[in-house]
């Protein structure tokens, strides 16, 4: 492919792929970047840990006293034990489906209402798109941070609230790639010639506009997740995610934080395996984004 | 250009405005008494008491009166104050501010320091080992949560090493926050850097710069790291507000005194009038900064004239 030399298009008007003839041809693509490759293999080690844990982990997450208390890592307890004794290894490996469904479910709950507002918005245009356009802009300067722990204070800490209150921090960012991705959409011929030929707002919503918006969206919701996990994981180590014994990664590390000198693989090996997750899904969407947007090549 | 700013002042006084709503509205999606949430750690208090209490904060009120009350006390700078040892909310606030927005500060210029060189260096050598060891380092740095970088930091220079203390708030304290909350960001703009110098360094105003005989440095300088840096002081405003974020988390790794820390005690403790104020003055910070720092970006670049 001859390198092209393009201003940087905003994610919200990435070109849906029609360069290639078949699925396989964009997979092709993809696999050819080695860091989606990377993620890949990374994300798969990681739903097959998460799915098979109980066979994967030698122990009860959460059974105490299955060593000596605060053991290095050694032959059997790979990662060590924590400060009850608990083989940190099986913790970990709970954790990941943990991390993993807060991670999906955060990421539905801002795609799907973000999605729903900026469609509406973009599609209907008028005050319905003034309001609600307005709104996200304005959830938009109080940071995702705020709005998180704003929802946290309301919702009292666990992890199913802090899942949600992360699903929702990041809605006013899918509605905005949405809104921008729509009205892209609604500039385009196919789109008013099926408009002239009669078709229903529902119609045109759902059969013309949406399956044209969603691949800048799955490559913004492939690094959504990485970014949904380090919020969750963030929430759970400040205590007002998932409590303890919870294999939490977030909540492992804070424990350890209290085993620091003594006992440094507490907190070494759940951030590690955050950082591991979080760097896969950012390598995939990376890949993604340049496999669907060829002009960004570089 | 004074229109545009006028336009700029009016949506930050509108994103406050909005903010004061939605913080009253706050204390009534709690499920449950919200009064009982905040009173049911401390004292035992009796139904009468709960009562006296609700009366105080006016939450027997209709909701728009609450408002209206809510607002008048607002702008006499009362926000009232904390349910426990009842200390007025503003001062307490305001007594730690500073400290997050020293934090902040210093982390936003190491993150341009680090980001923006080592953007430059891998744009400017693109598909060397260099480039692709940077931009490796860069899509590693930003998956490594902040507290996790952080906990490391502390466990290598201060127990360790010894060279730095765990926590308080003297200067040498704020060394390791500010590191490790620039560092945490510096991978995202040392991107943006890239991306946006592969696009100057590909103009057609380089190759004339060069045929010219201009000295690589002056090119480099002159030509491109200017244009270049356009896309960078344009995400300022964005990227203050992150440090904003990611302070609330750093202030918890190292103790550091500021509202970050405040919030996630007051969080605990149900304390929702501290809550409400954090909410108000953080969102004032946020908007007033980055619209400071996107006028900045105006009065740089001389080819948008925004009417």
């Amino acid at each position: 492919m001859t390198q092209q030399t393009t201003t940087p298009s905003s994610l919200g008007s990435a070109p849906v792929p029609h360069e290639y003839d078949s699925h396989n041809q964009f997979f092709r693509v993809l696999w050819r970047n080695s860091g989606a490759k990377i993620g890949s293999v990374l994300l798969i080690i990681l739903v097959i840990t998460a799915i098979f844990a109980s066979a994967i982990a030698p122990y009860d997450p959460l059974e105490l006293g299955v060593g000596d208390t605060l053991t290095p890592p050694n032959g059997e307890f790979w990662f060590g034990t924590d400060e009850l004794g608990r083989d940190l290894f099986s913790r970990i490996v709970y954790g990941t489906r943990l991390t993993l469904y807060v991670g999906f479910i955060a990421v539905g709950i801002s795609m799907t209402t973000g999605v729903f507002v900026g469609l509406v918005a973009g599609y209907s245009g008028g005050w319905i798109e003034t309001i609600l356009m307005r709104t996200v802009d304005v959830l938009f300067s109080f940071t995702e941070t705020l709005i998180a722990l704003a929802a946290v204070a309301v919702l009292g800490p666990s992890l199913t609230n802090a899942m949600i209150a992360v699903g929702i921090s990041s809605i006013p960012f899918y509605a905005r790639i949405a809104y921008g991705a729509v009205l892209v959409e609604k500039q385009k011929e196919y789109f008013n010639a099926a408009k002239a030929l009669g078709a229903s707002h529902p119609w045109l919503i759902v059969r013309h506009i949406l399956p044209n918006i969603l691949s800048p969206i799955i490559v913004v919701a492939t690094v959504g997740v990485s970014v949904a996990v380090l919020s969750a994981s963030a929430l759970s180590f400040l205590g007002l995610g998932a409590q303890p014994p919870s294999p939490e990664w977030g909540a492992i590390l804070a424990g350890g934080r209290d085993y620091f000198k003594r006992a440094p693989w507490i907190t070494t090996f759940p951030g590690v395996a955050i950082a591991l997750t979080v760097l896969s899904f950012n390598l995939l969407g990376d890949g993604l984004r340049e496999a669907l947007d060829p002009h960004q090549r570089r | 250009m004074t229109q545009y700013i006028i336009k700029r002042i009016l949506s930050g006084v509108f994103t406050i405005w909005i903010t004061t709503m939605a913080v009253t509205l706050l204390i009534h999606l709690v499920p449950g008494d919200p009064v009982q949430i905040m009173f049911a750690q401390s004292q035992a208090t009796t139904p009468e008491q709960l009562e006296q209490i609700r009366h105080q904060l006016g939450l027997d009120l209709p909701i728009y009166q609450q408002y209206i009350l809510y607002m008048g006390r607002l702008l006499h700078g009362d926000f009232g104050t904390t349910i426990r040892g009842n200390q007025p909310v503003l001062d307490l606030l305001l007594g730690r501010l500073p400290n997050t927005l020293m934090l902040a500060f210093s982390s936003l210029i190491i993150t341009i320091l680090i980001g923006v060189t080592t953007g430059f260096f891998a744009a400017y050598k693109r598909g060397t080992w260099l480039d692709t060891t940077l931009m490796t380092g860069a899509i590693v740095g930003i998956s490594i949560p902040s507290f996790w970088l952080g906990l490391m930091l502390m466990y290598v220079f201060s127990i360790r090493l010894g060279w730095l203390p765990v926590s308080g708030t003297d200067f040498k304290n704020l060394i390791l926050p500010a590191l490790t909350l620039g560092l945490a960001n510096a991978a995202a703009v040392s991107r943006l850097t890239r991306s946006s110098m592969l696009d100057v360094l590909n103009q057609n105003y380089m190759r004339t710069a060069r045929a010219k005989g201009l000295a690589e440095v002056t090119v480099l300088s002159r030509h491109a790291f200017r244009n270049g840096m356009i896309n960078v002081v344009n995400m300022l405003g964005l990227q203050f507000t992150y440090m904003m974020g990611g302070a609330i988390v750093v202030e918890n790794v190292f103790a550091w005194n500021g509202i970050g820390r405040l919030a996630i005690q007051s969080i605990f403790q149900r304390d929702y009038p501290t809550i409400q104020g954090f909410i108000l003055i953080f969102s004032f910070v946020v908007v007033t900064v980055s619209m400071l720092l996107d006028l900045l970006y105006v009065w740089i670049d001389p080819r948008i004239s925004y009417h």
